[in-house]
C-alpha cells in the first residue's frame, strides 16, 4: 500500500519529471534548468521510496497504548528565539543590515532548532529516547556552531581590546593572555582536580572577563591615532602623503609590520640627508635601479637619519582631462620610518617610461635621486 | 583417443610453447636494444646539453662532484644488485632445506651502519663545498636580470658603466656574455614558475613568481650553449628554450654598442617602410621597438600588460641581431648559415654571431609561418574564444590575421632591426 507521505513525494516526482521535459523541449535540453528539474524528481523519487519503506515512521500506529500512558516532554523555547529572529529581521530591515543579518542567523538557527525538536517529539512515545533522538540528529550541527559561536565572541572582543590599546600595552596584553590560557590549559591536563566543573566556572570567568573588558574597550573606543588617521582619512590612497608627514598620528611603528625582505632588488638607504642605493649582486652603489615592467619587484628603503623618513617613488604625470592641460603626479611612498628601520615598497609597472628621467626615486628632505629604468 | 593425445593437438601446442618462446626472445632482444642504445648515447659528443662537458667554472664545480659521487654511487650499486642477485640465485626455492636462522650480529650491523654513515659523510662534504661554491656572489663582475614567462625567456642588462652599459639593453631568447667573467643572473617569473638550465655552464635554477633567485654563469671560451626550461609551465614548456652565446670581450663590447645604438627608421617608399607602418597598427599592441615613433611622432609604447597574461611580450629591438625567435623555438638562420654558427671555432663565432642575420641567411619559412598564424607553430592559449580563464588575455601570441602582403612588408621591416 502507498502511505499518504510517499504520494506527496511521487507527485512531485511526476510533476517534475512533466516540467524538465516540457522544459527540455521548449526551452534548451542542455541547460542548467532541466538538470536542476531532473534532481527534483530523482530527489522526490527517492524520497518518496524512504517514506514508502518506513511506512512514513508512524511509529505511533505500533505503540498506542505506550502512547496512552506516556507522559509529554517539556515545552520547547525554540519558537521564542524563532519570533525573535523575525522581528530582528524585520528591524534590521528597518535600521541597520547588522540587526538584518543578526536576524537571519537567529532565524534560521532557531527554525532548525525547533524543526528538530518538534521531530524529536513525535519519534517515539518514550521522552528519553526523544531527548536522544533529538541529540543524535542535532549535535553534528549544534556543537560547531556553538564554537563558531564562541571563536567569533572571543575574536570581536579581543580585537575591540587590541584596538583601544597602544601597540606596546597590545603586546603585553597578548602575552599574559596567552600565558594565562597556556597555565590553565597545563593545570586542566594535569591535575584532574581541575576537571569537571572547576573547568567549567574557569572558562565562563575567562569568557565574561574577556566580554566585559572588550564591551568597556568598544566603549572607550580605538586608540588616539587610529581614530585620527581614520578622521583624517589615512587611509584612502588619494589622500596619501608622500612629502613631509604633517599629522602627528601615525604609525611610528611601521617596521614591526610584516615585510616582504627576502627579494628585494634593490636598497635604497637615506645617510646624513642623502640617498644612495645598492642593486643585489653590484658591489658599488647605484645611482639607477633597472626592474622588469609588468612584474612585481620590491625596493627595501633602509632609513640611517635620526629624522624619520619615507621612500617616494616618482612615476611622471597622468592627464585627468581630455584635452591634457590638466596633470597630476604619480606615485606612492613608504610610511615614514624612524632611525635604522626599513620599509618595503613593491613596485608593478607595466610600460616603460617615454622618457628616461621619468621614473624615480626619492626621499622627502634628503638630497639625491635615484633612477628607475624600466626596459 | 582422447582429444589432448591427437597429433593435431599436440602440433598446437608445439605452436604455442614455440610461439611464447619467440616472444620471450623478442622481449628481451628489445631490452637489451634499449639498454644498449641508452648506454651508448652517453657516448655522444655533439650533445649540446651534456651535462659532463662543463664550458665554465660553475659547471665544472658541478662536474667535479659527479666525477665524486657517480663512481661511489656506482660502486655501491653494482654491489648491491650483486649481492641482491647472488641472494636471489642461491635461495630460490629447489626443494632444500631451509638455511639455519638467527637473529642479529652486531659486528654485521655496526659495519652496516657506519660503512653507509662513512660513505654520506664524504659525499655531504663534497656537496656541501659545492653548494657554497656555487652560492658565491662576492666577486660578481656582471649582473643581468632574467624573467621567464609563458613560454620565453628575457633578458635585460642594467646600467653598468664598467661593462660599457650605460643605457639598459633588453633582449630575449638568447642571453648574450661576455668570457671569462662572473655574470649574476637575477632570475624571477612573470606568471608561473619556471627553471632556467644552460647545463654546459651551471645547474638549475627556479625563476619564481614575486622572488629574485641567483645564478652565476662563467664561460670559459667563446661559444653557443643550449638549455631548456626543466620546470613543467604549462602548455609549451617544451618549447622554452633559451640559448647563451658567450663572446670574447671586444666582441661583447660591440654587441653592447650594437643593442645601444638610436633606432634608425627605414627610408620613405621602401616595402620595410610599409612594414612599419603595419607593425605600428598590429604588433605594436604587444611588441616593443625601442625609438620607435607614431605617426604624430610621439613614442610607440606597447602595451602587453592589457593583451597578455603574464604582462609582457619580447621586445624586438634588434632582432635580428638574435639567431632565434619565438622563445628559442625556431632559428632567425636558415640551417646552413645555423650550422655555421653553431660549428664556429672559438676564435670565429664572435664575428659570425655579431653578423646577425642578413636576407640571404634568413630562415624565411619558420618567420612567414610564424606571422601566419602563431599558435600553429607553437602551442600556446591563444585562442579568443576561450580566454576566460585569463581574464580575456593571452598567453602566447594570437593568430593576427595577416595578409601576405603585410606579411612581406613585415618581414622586410624586421630585416631592417639589427
Amino acid at each position: 500500500m502507498i502511505t499518504p507521505g510517499s504520494k506527496y513525494f511521487f507527485g512531485l516526482t511526476g510533476l517534475s519529471l512533466i516540467a524538465a521535459i516540457l522544459y527540455m523541449v521548449l526551452v534548451n535540453p542542455s541547460d542548467l534548468g532541466a538538470v536542476a528539474l531532473i534532481g527534483l524528481a530523482a530527489s522526490g523519487a527517492l524520497i518518496g521510496a524512504m517514506a514508502l519503506f518506513t511506512r512514513d515512521g508512524d511509529v505511533y500506529a505500533d505503540e498506542e497504548a505506550v502512547a496512552a500512558n506516556a507522559v509529554a516532554g517539556p515545552p520547547s523555547f525554540w519558537p521564542i528565539v524563532f519570533a525573535l529572529g523575525a522581528a530582528m529581521v524585520l528591524t534590521g530591515l528597518a535600521t541597520v543590515s547588522v540587526v538584518f543579518i543578526l536576524g537571519i542567523a537567529v532565524l534560521i538557527g532557531g527554525g532548525v532548532e525547533w524543526a528538530i525538536h518538534n521531530w524529536a517529539d513525535g519519534a517515539s512515545s518514550d521522552h528519553e529516547f526523544n531527548k536522544f533522538a533529538r541529540a543524535r540528529a542535532i549535535s553534528a550541527i549544534e556543537y560547531p556552531g556553538l564554537a563558531a559561536v564562541v571563536l567569533g565572541v572571543i575574536a570581536f572582543f579581543f580585537s575591540r581590546v587590541f584596538l583601544a590599546l597602544s601597540k606596546e600595552s597590545g603586546t603585553i596584553f597578548f602575552i599574559v593572555a596567552a600565558s594565562a590560557i597556556f597555565l590553565v590549559g597545563i593545570l586542566i591536563a594535569f591535575k584532574p582536580f581541575m576537571k569537571g566543573a572547576a573547568t567549567v566556572i574557569v572558562a565562563v570567568v575567562a569568557v565574561v572577563t574577556l566580554v566585559g573588558v572588550g564591551t568597556f574597550a568598544a566603549l572607550s573606543g580605538e586608540r588616539k591615532e587610529l581614530a585620527v588617521a581614520a578622521e583624517e582619512d589615512h587611509y584612502d590612497a588619494s589622500h596619501r602623503e608622500c612629502g613631509k608627514e604633517e599629522s602627528k598620528h601615525y604609525d611610528h611603528h611601521a617596521n614591526n609590520s610584516v615585510s616582504l625582505r627576502s627579494a628585494v632588488t634593490a636598497t635604497i638607504f637615506v645617510k646624513d640627508g642623502k640617498v644612495y642605493a645598492q642593486s643585489m649582486g653590484i658591489s658599488k652603489n647605484v645611482d639607477t635601479i633597472t626592474i622588469p615592467r609588468s612584474n612585481s619587484t620590491s625596493v627595501l628603503f633602509r632609513n640611517l637619519d635620526e629624522e624619520e623618513r619615507r621612500l617616494v617613488v616618482n612615476l611622471g604625470t597622468a592627464k585627468v582631462n581630455d584635452t591634457g592641460d590638466v596633470k597630476e603626479l604619480l606615485g606612492t611612498c613608504t610610511q615614514l620610518t624612524g632611525k635604522n628601520q626599513e620599509q618595503v615598497m613593491t613596485l608593478t609597472i607595466p610600460k616603460p617610461a617615454t622618457d628616461p628621467e621619468q621614473y624615480s626615486f626619492t626621499v622627502p628632505g634628503a638630497t639625491g635621486k635615484i633612477k628607475l629604468v624600466v626596459p | 583417443m582422447s582429444h589432448s593425445d591427437s597429433p593435431h593437438s599436440s602440433e598446437k601446442a608445439m605452436d604455442i610453447v614455440n610461439n611464447v618462446k619467440s616472444s620471450s626472445h623478442r622481449i628481451r632482444n628489445s631490452i637489451a636494444s634499449i639498454f644498449g642504445i641508452v648506454l651508448l648515447a652517453g657516448c655522444a659528443t655533439n650533445a649540446p646539453q651534456d651535462t659532463w662537458q662543463p664550458k665554465g667554472d660553475n659547471a665544472q664545480i658541478i662536474n667535479n662532484l659527479q666525477w665524486i659521487i657517480f663512481p661511489m654511487a656506482g660502486v655501491v650499486g653494482v654491489l648491491v644488485f650483486a649481492f641482491a642477485a647472488y641472494t636471489f640465485w642461491k635461495f630460490t626455492d629447489r626443494g632444500q632445506p631451509i638455511p639455519s636462522q638467527s637473529h642479529g650480529k652486531p659486528i654485521v650491523e655496526i659495519i652496516l651502519t657506519i660503512i653507509p654513515a662513512l660513505i654520506l659523510t664524504v659525499v655531504g662534504v663534497f656537496t656541501f663545498r659545492g653548494i657554497f661554491e656555487l652560492a658565491n656572489t662576492e666577486d660578481t663582475e656582471m649582473v643581468i636580470n632574467v624573467t621567464g614567462q609563458q613560454w620565453w625567456w628575457e633578458y635585460d642588462y642594467p646600467v653598468q658603466t664598467d661593462q660599457g652599459i650605460t643605457k639598459p639593453i633588453i633582449s630575449s631568447g638568447q642571453l648574450v656574455i661576455p668570457v671569462g667573467t662572473k655574470v649574476l643572473l637575477r632570475e624571477t617569473s612573470r606568471d608561473v614558475i619556471h627553471s632556467y638550465w644552460i647545463p654546459a655552464l651551471n645547474g638549475k635554477k627556479d625563476a619564481v613568481p614575486g622572488r629574485i633567485n641567483l645564478l652565476r654563469l662563467q664561460a670559459d671560451k667563446p661559444g653557443l650553449f643550449a638549455g631548456q626550461c626543466t620546470e613543467f609551465c604549462g602548455l609549451s614548456h617544451a618549447n622554452m628554450r633559451m640559448e647563451a652565446i658567450a663572446l670574447s670581450k671586444e666582441d661583447f663590447a660591440k654587441w653592447v654598442a650594437g643593442q645601444q645604438k638610436a633606432y634608425t627608421s627605414p627610408a620613405a617608399g621602401t616595402p620595410a617602410k610599409e612594414g612599419e607602418a603595419v607593425f605600428l597598427n598590429q604588433c605594436i599592441r604587444c611588441h616593443q621597438v625601442n625609438g620607435l615613433k607614431k605617426a604624430d611622432g610621439t613614442p610607440a609604447i606597447a602595451a602587453p600588460d592589457e593583451n597578455v597574461y603574464s604582462g609582457a611580450a619580447p621586445n624586438l629591438s634588434f632582432l635580428m641581431s638574435r639567431n632565434t625567435f619565438a622563445g628559442a623555438k625556431f632559428d632567425l638562420l636558415n640551417k646552413s648559415c645555423r650550422e655555421d654558427v653553431w660549428g664556429a671555432s672559438p676564435e670565429t663565432i664572435g664575428a659570425k654571431y655579431l653578423a646577425g642575420v642578413s636576407q640571404s641567411c634568413l630562415n624565411e619559412t619558420d618567420l612567414r609561418a610564424w606571422l601566419r598564424n602563431a599558435p600553429a607553430m607553437k602551442p600556446m592559449y591563444a585562442d579568443p574564444t576561450k580566454l576566460e580563464k585569463s581574464g580575456g588575455k593571452y598567453r602566447g601570441m594570437p593568430n593576427l590575421g595577416l595578409t601576405e602582403t603585410d606579411i612581406d612588408k613585415l618581414v622586410a621591416y624586421l630585416l631592417t632591426l639589427k
